[in-house]
């Protein structure tokens, strides 16, 4: 209910006494609130499950009336007088559970099932009635490695089918066919894991009778129990950007399946890899004890096997490895500071990322400190920073519900953000204009009111045809920009040069589609824009960004519900851990280190001198420096470059020509094989912390299980590290730190660890008790003079262009189930089955010009290196285009991709290499 | 460019073999794609045309192949699911699996509703089962076809065969005669020459809306799809609503033993079109719809054809009359789940309140009225209120159209006053059959159950018999005689709910799968089956579930010597 909308209220009668709920109330919901239970099968009173009044187990009279009435879906009206306890309803209530019960199967997939707690409600245990044939009866699908069918349990109650198409929008699952032998299926009848699912199981989790479970819970006769387990704990998902909330189910100090709680992001829903993807913390790669290299290793290079690292490292105790990996350190600090870098984790905690900058910064007196936003969003967060004043998203995700129009550009939400993209699917269906703009017509396509699939690299060139179209007929919103930006005039002139028929040829895109898309935007009462690396990771990846702030400023597309910027962030904390000053340019805030007075108000907390007030060094070119002989030593915490930083074999070179690497990781990462010493951490399910989501959101995560061995959170690593690098560092809990935090990050105010405790709080929170404004800039911008400003983008190639050597165009991205370099995701039993190997994908008509079929190997070569890799037909990348994913060590991705840079994010370009694309024989035989 | 210098940080090897070759599910395949695009050729792709469009695919090729349902739901931008769900929904598309053999070309539908089964429906479903290779012809069972007076009938490919025997058959299949005859019936000339459309015409230049009403409210017009709401009324409901407004035609004759509908449209067709644009004209109809049961495929040409002849006449703009094509389903009766249908989608009723009158096709106001009722409309429009309230017969006034069939001589259509008792139809059908004695009779649909020979004062017209459990429906009157089970027929009628329940609801779904259970036993469990009729009839979503005990309750009732 939007505030201050008035809301009727109507009484009625239920069961004599007088009752008055807000309109639209059903009679099960007035009834439920009163505390009395009616029972229920096909209802699930939770977000986003509309009433469906099939299974008919609520049923209630109401007087005046020739039948029963469904009280789930019969909503209250004024003076109606409803009985729930007579024995007609009684009678009903109990006898469909009968009728049900008849054909219940035996063996109880879930003993703890809603259905049968229901039964119990009703008094029913057995029915008088006979079962159905025994050539009627569903058999087990077992082919999902997920998720377990037992259709013989189902009830037809039909909450798979809206949770897979009103609450997930993925259309997987339907009710085929009629009456007694009408039937879930999955797309036609498939079997489960053949078919279109995607497994973001929220099927399981609305199912009512154990007929839809996690295969975690059942054993191999098809029993289990729901509610088997010691002990729930609420946390928060470790991947993406999305922060869904979790409540995971533990036995025995291992987690046995999770749910999808009320988070302000999620509202129940999770994908694949939060439901399924938790068991990596149980893999025996795990690392359990601190490392040091050993003395007879062999040289430095990809050459450790994660399961047995012994003949490279040996196991030392906790005091042994913290004395090495800071002596080590601190020698080389003691010959010049600026030897040592260290990059930070998006993947770990807001206090981690804190105390890790303050490592760096106060430790070795400079700011050659970085992490993954580099490779990420560093181009979206400069243009923001410098256009808006502020790198975060001005409203959040779940905005959209506002909205009447929104642009997706170079993001996949449906793979990298699912339980986004469940809102941008639900927003289509509510019959929401959805321009999706992407050189891959991925999944959101279907949605689409428009689909523009237009040439990689060629963002800007069909962004501004869009702009001067808005300008050409005088579509922008004059009053907004007069009121709140500035630098228009010089924008609207240097759009002229853009008209979209000149433009049409460069981006591929017609050009009465791009003035249909300028009139639709420039329409709308309330539009946002979401983007994602499609956009950042380009040379002129920062100029990609202007072009979308210019378009949102132009049409006052900013600062209302339903409108505005968000870059959808990748990873589950890389908005805190930018927050928290894990920038080489930046201190926490975003408040520059070249500022004098910045340094000291937080040199003044810290208790100690000056550092250096000169930007540091970013992700690639620390790289160059350790080749150049700048850097000799690093500390690396929870990342990988050497899969993921571009020319991977030129940053895998850097990490072997270092003297002193110290890693501090969960598993014996492509990165921790070049390490002298590694240091064991927690996982994420292991330890306390709080995270940022891509909404600004701050959400707490708690220990699910304790870390195995040695382990120990990363948090309580630093600051031994710390200690010995003869820091005063005293902190004994992550709460401390956050509390150090606020001192110096107003972002934080009204934020305190206790709220945290009991709930979410977006930033900027106004007070005590405000949850947090969903949408910024309402009143201007955090720049001088309150406003925001247009910086006119020009047409820039990417640097390099295909030629007769290297024809094709390389994209890289994320699949669904494996995550950043995949260290975590494909430790996951579930993941790691459903996407065992590297694998990429052509048109399938580009496949045919090779001569190559789908499921072969081809050798994809670039001018930085080659790899052989499975490939795919999909129709969804253009032809001439391969995708190419980049968590498989066997075929990493980033030994391809250009390591040139965008001028101001600094970050590579990623999304586009010339690739020579060629049909090898027997290829992984060969190797 | 050695791209890994050792193997063993490269902990995830290749050739897994466990890979997919592409994107997870069912891709499309070029060939389908073609083919699905071919057939739809320059057709909008409204998600509402989606049962037309699996028409043509099964028109075309025989069956539906799920490389065709993934190439259409590619095309209609549809998930794989929904169009699949709503394939296997309806009983005349043959949805065919990846390693399952499509159906034979030819398609034998053998009728076994109640009269069809008292003209031996069975024996002559054996016989031709046995008699035929079942790799050319497959013969299937199917519900009532509304030939009831002509049974035993069934349909080759699209032709009906009336008093049908295997020998019948063998000359039709020699002959290839398998399409639909279209009978003689009143062309749209005939129509005109007689002073049809005047009154439309009339009405559209300066009529008033209300005052029609009036006449059809004064005429005592009642919905004859079998609810009886009095028709006028219902105009007042849906102009009360903003537009857009739709009108949708109930052409769904279902209930077996009915086929009056089908007796007015194959002989003046026009009579119905008529009263059709003058409902759509007083409710302001954006469009109309007429929903028309796939049963009946010689009166789709007739009115295809007629629909034609109106466009070009200038009295319907082009495309306003959207004449759709049921797919097997009784459901689609209910006039929700026709309206769900006329949307694309499966057949289920919906949820009341909101009626239709106020959320209806597309969420909008819609008109509903059965094609029966709009050959009233035009007829009392044309020839004044007098046409049916003058008629008085038991106290009871106006017209009703008795489908007859059972073991009577003369069944059909018989035109009698609405008070007409079961002795007043015999009688007018020429009396019993040679040999058969009056034991007990269906009055209105399998829906009303069965009332023994003893009730035969009452007059068979709404609200008359409700005292007796009963209704009168749509007039499909079965007569039984001393040779018929009544036990054998209530179950009939149970079987049909049974395959006709949509399933949405458990007391219907379930409780019609149950209830032919229980009745197959030597003696009924009479506790189990009363619970069972009243939760049925107490919670089921629609009136299939809520009147299917009937036929159950009538044989406690009546007949508990039988069970």
């Amino acid at each position: 209910m939007a505030d201050g909308a008035q809301v009727n209220m109507v009484t009625f009668t239920l069961n004599g006494e007088e009752v008055t709920v807000p309109e639209g109330y059903s009679i099960w919901e007035a009834a439920n609130g009163r505390g009395l239970k009616i029972p229920h099968l096909c209802h699930k009173p939770a977000k986003g499950y509309k009433p469906d009044g099939n299974c008919r187990a609520c049923m209630v009279e109401v007087e005046g009336e020739r039948t029963l009435v469904a009280s789930c879906i019969r909503p209250v009206a004024q003076g109606m007088v409803v009985q729930t306890d007579t024995d007609r309803a009684k009678k009903s209530r109990e006898l469909v559970v009968e009728l049900l019960a008849a054909d219940q199967p035996e063996v109880k997939h879930d003993a703890s099932s809603h259905f049968w707690e229901m039964a119990a409600l009703n008094g029913v245990t057995a029915s008088r009635f006979p079962a159905k044939e025994p050539e009627h009866v569903p058999l087990l699908d077992d082919s999902h490695v997920a998720m377990r069918v037992n259709l013989d349990a189902c009830i037809n109650c039909n909450l798979c089918v809206r949770a897979c198409r009103d609450v997930q929008v993925n259309d997987v699952i339907g009710m085929a066919g009629r009456g007694a032998t009408s039937k879930v299926v999955f797309d036609q009848d498939d079997p489960m894991g053949a078919s279109s699912c995607v497994a973001c199981g929220e099927c399981v989790q609305a199912c009512p009778t154990g007929a839809l479970m996690p295969a975690t819970v059942l054993d191999e006769n098809q029993e289990g129990d729901s509610k088997d387990y010691d002990r729930e704990v609420k946390s928060v998902c470790p991947y993406c950007g999305v922060g869904c909330q979790i409540s995971f189910k533990v036995k025995d100090d291992k987690i046995k399946y999770v749910e999808g709680i009320d988070g302000p992001a999620n509202e129940n829903r999770l994908c694949v890899k939060g439901r399924f993807g938790f068991d990596y913390i149980h893999h025996p790669h795990r690392l359990t004890n601190p490392l040091i290299r050993r003395d007879d290793a062999p040289p430095k290079a990809l050459n450790v096997d994660p399961a047995d690292w012994l003949t490279h490292f040996r196991v030392a105790t906790w005091d042994e490895a913290l004395d090495f990996a800071a002596g080590g350190m601190a020698r080389l600090r003691d010959e010049k500071p600026t030897y040592i870098a260290g990059f930070g984790s998006a993947k770990c905690s807001n206090e981690e990322a804190y105390l890790f900058q303050k490592l760096i910064r106060q430790g070795f007196g400079h700011n050659n400190v970085d992490h993954c936003t580099r490779l990420c969003h560093a181009s979206s967060v400069a243009a923001l920073l410098e256009n808006v004043g502020s790198g975060a998203v001005s409203a959040t995700f779940n905005e959209i519900e506002n909205a009447d129009v929104a642009i997706a550009i170079g993001c996949n939400p449906l793979e990298n953000h699912p339980v986004a993209a469940t809102y941008f699917k639900q927003f289509t269906k509510r019959g929401g204009k959805l321009i999706v703009m992407d050189p891959r017509g991925h999944g959101l396509k279907r949605f689409a009111s428009h689909m523009l699939q237009f040439k990689p690299g060629a963002d800007v060139s069909m962004l501004n045809a869009i702009m001067h179209v808005i300008v050409e007929e005088e579509l922008y919103d004059r009053q907004y920009i007069q009121a709140m930006t500035e630098n228009w005039e010089e924008m609207k002139e240097h759009l002229k040069g853009f008209p979209p028929e000149k433009m049409a040829p460069v981006c591929g895109i017609e050009a009465d589609v791009l003035r249909d898309v300028a009139r639709t935007f420039a329409g709308a009462k309330a539009a946002m824009i979401f983007w994602g690396m499609g956009v950042s990771q380009h040379i002129h990846g920062t100029d990609n960004s202007r072009c979308l702030i210019s378009l949102a400023l132009m049409c006052g597309q900013v600062g209302r519900p339903g409108a505005g910027l968000h870059p959808l962030r990748g990873q589950n904390n890389v908005q805190g851990a930018s927050d928290a000053g894990l920038i080489p340019m930046f201190l926490p805030d975003y408040q520059t280190v070249t500022d004098d007075g910045v340094r000291s108000a937080f040199t003044e907390v810290w208790q100690s001198g000056d550092f250096s007030n000169q930007k540091g060094l970013t992700v690639v070119e620390i790289m160059d420096a350790i080749h150049a002989g700048d850097i000799r030593s690093m500390y690396i915490l929870g990342e990988n470059p050497a899969m993921s930083d571009p020319d991977a074999d030129h940053a895998r070179d850097a990490l072997a020509k270092l003297e002193h690497l110290v890693v501090q990781d969960i598993f014996l990462t492509e990165t921790a094989n070049y390490a002298d010493v590694i240091l064991p951490s927690s996982a994420w399910y292991e330890k306390s912390g709080t995270v940022t989501n891509t909404n600004r959101q701050v959400q707490m995560g708690r220990p699910v299980t304790p870390p195995p061995g040695e382990a120990k959170e990363d948090w309580w690593i630093e600051v031994e590290l710390a200690r010995r690098l003869g820091l005063n560092w005293t902190y004994t809990h992550p709460s401390e730190v956050f509390a150090e935090m606020k001192l110096n990050m107003p972002s934080l105010d009204n934020i305190t660890w206790e709220r945290l405790e009991k709930t979410a709080v977006t930033y900027p929170s106004l007070g005590p008790d405000d949850p947090g404004q969903p949408i910024v800039f309402m009143d201007g911008f955090p720049r001088a003079d309150g406003r925001a400003k247009f910086t006119p983008a020009n047409v820039l190639p990417p640097d390099e262009a295909p030629d007769a050597e290297y024809p094709f165009v390389l994209i890289t991205g994320r699949q669904l189930e494996h995550w950043h370099t995949g260290s975590m995701t494909r430790r996951s039993k579930v993941l790691d089955a459903v996407e065992p190997e590297a694998n990429c994908s052509l048109h399938p008509r580009s496949l045919r010009e090779l001569g190559v079929e789908p499921g072969d190997y081809i050798r994809l070569t670039t001018r930085r290196g080659s790899i052989t890799v499975l490939a795919r037909a999909d129709r969804a990348v253009s032809e001439g285009n391969v995708f190419l994913p980049f968590a498989y060590v066997e075929a990493a991705a980033n030994i391809l991709t250009n390591p040139a840079l965008d001028p101001y994010g600094k970050i590579p370009e990623f999304k586009f290499s010339a690739v020579r694309v060629e049909q090898v024989q027997d290829a992984v035989a060969a190797e | 460019m050695v791209p890994l210098d050792f193997p063993g940080g490269v902990w995830k090897k290749k050739g897994t073999g466990k890979s997919r070759k592409q994107p997870k599910g069912r891709q499309v395949t070029d060939l389908a794609l073609q083919q699905v695009t071919d057939l739809l050729n320059g057709r909008p792709r409204n998600r509402d045309l989606l049962i037309e469009f699996l028409h043509l695919i099964q028109d075309k090729y025989g069956h539906l192949s799920v490389d065709h349902i993934a190439a259409l739901a590619h095309e209609m931008r549809l998930a794989q699911a929904e169009v699949y769900e709503v394939a296997t929904f309806y009983a005349h598309f043959d949805v065919v699996g990846e390693d399952e053999t499509p159906p034979p070309a030819l398609t034998i539908r053998v009728c076994d509703s109640l009269s069809c089964e008292l003209a031996g429906a069975d024996q002559l479903h054996q016989a031709l089962k046995d008699g035929m290779d079942s790799s050319q012809v497959r013969v299937l069972r199917a519900p009532c076809m509304g030939r009831c007076d002509l049974a035993p009938v069934l349909e080759l490919g699209h032709n009906h065969i009336d008093h049908a025997t295997p020998e019948k058959v063998s000359i039709a299949m020699m002959a290839d005669a398998t399409h639909a005859h279209v009978p003689g019936y009143q062309g749209f000339d005939a129509y005109v020459a007689g002073g049809g459309y005047a009154m439309l015409k009339d009405l559209r230049e300066k009529g008033d809306w209300e005052e029609v009403q009036e006449t059809v409210l004064a005429s005592g017009l009642r919905g004859l799809g079998g609810a009886g709401f009095p028709s006028g009324k219902k105009w007042g409901f849906v102009r009360a609503n903003p537009g857009p407004r739709y009108l949708a035609v109930n052409g769904d004759e279902g209930e077996p033993g009915t086929f009056k509908d089908r007796y007015y449209l194959e002989r003046t067709p026009h009579l119905f079109l008529e009263g059709m644009l003058i409902a759509a004209w007083a409710v302001d109809a954006e469009k109309a719809f007429i929903y028309l049961r796939d049963e009946y495929p010689a009166v789709r040409k007739i009115l295809k054809r007629e629909i034609d002849v109106l466009e070009q006449a200038g009295i319907a703009a082009p495309g306003y009359i959207d004449l759709r094509r049921g797919a097997g389903a009784y459901i689609c009766g209910e006039e929700s789940a026709m309206i769900e249908s006329i949307e694309g989608k499966r057949g289920l009723p919906r949820h009341r309140p909101p009626f239709v009158a106020q959320v209806g096709i597309f969420n909008h106001p819609t008109l509903v009225h059965n094609i029966e009722t709009l050959h009233w409309v035009a007829r009392v429009m044309r020839e004044g209120p007098e046409v049916l309230n003058s008629v008085e017969h038991n106290g009871r006034k106006g017209l009703r159209s008795y489908s007859v069939s059972g073991r009577v001589k003369n069944p059909g259509v018989h035109l009698l006053p609405a008070g007409s008792t079961i002795l007043d139809i015999i009688d007018a059908c020429g009396g019993m059959l040679e040999g058969h004695t009056f034991k007990a009779y269906q009055p209105g649909g399998p829906s009303s159950g069965l009332l023994p020979a003893s009730i035969n004062d009452v007059p068979l017209d709404f609200d008359t018999l409700q005292p007796l459990g009963t209704f009168i429906g749509s007039a499909a009157v079965v007569i039984l005689s001393d040779q018929d089970s009544a036990k054998a027929a209530a179950l009939n009628m149970l079987r049909f709910f049974e395959d006709e329940s949509c399933g949405q609801c458990t007391p219907c779904r379930t409780g019609c799968e149950k209830a032919v259970k229980l009745m197959q036993a030597d003696t009924w469990d009479q506790d189990l089956l009363s619970d069972l009729c009243q939760v049925m009839g107490d919670s089921s979503i629609c009136g299939l579930g809520q009147a299917a005990p009937n036929p159950i309750r009538s044989m406690m009732t009546h007949f508990p010597g039988e069970i």
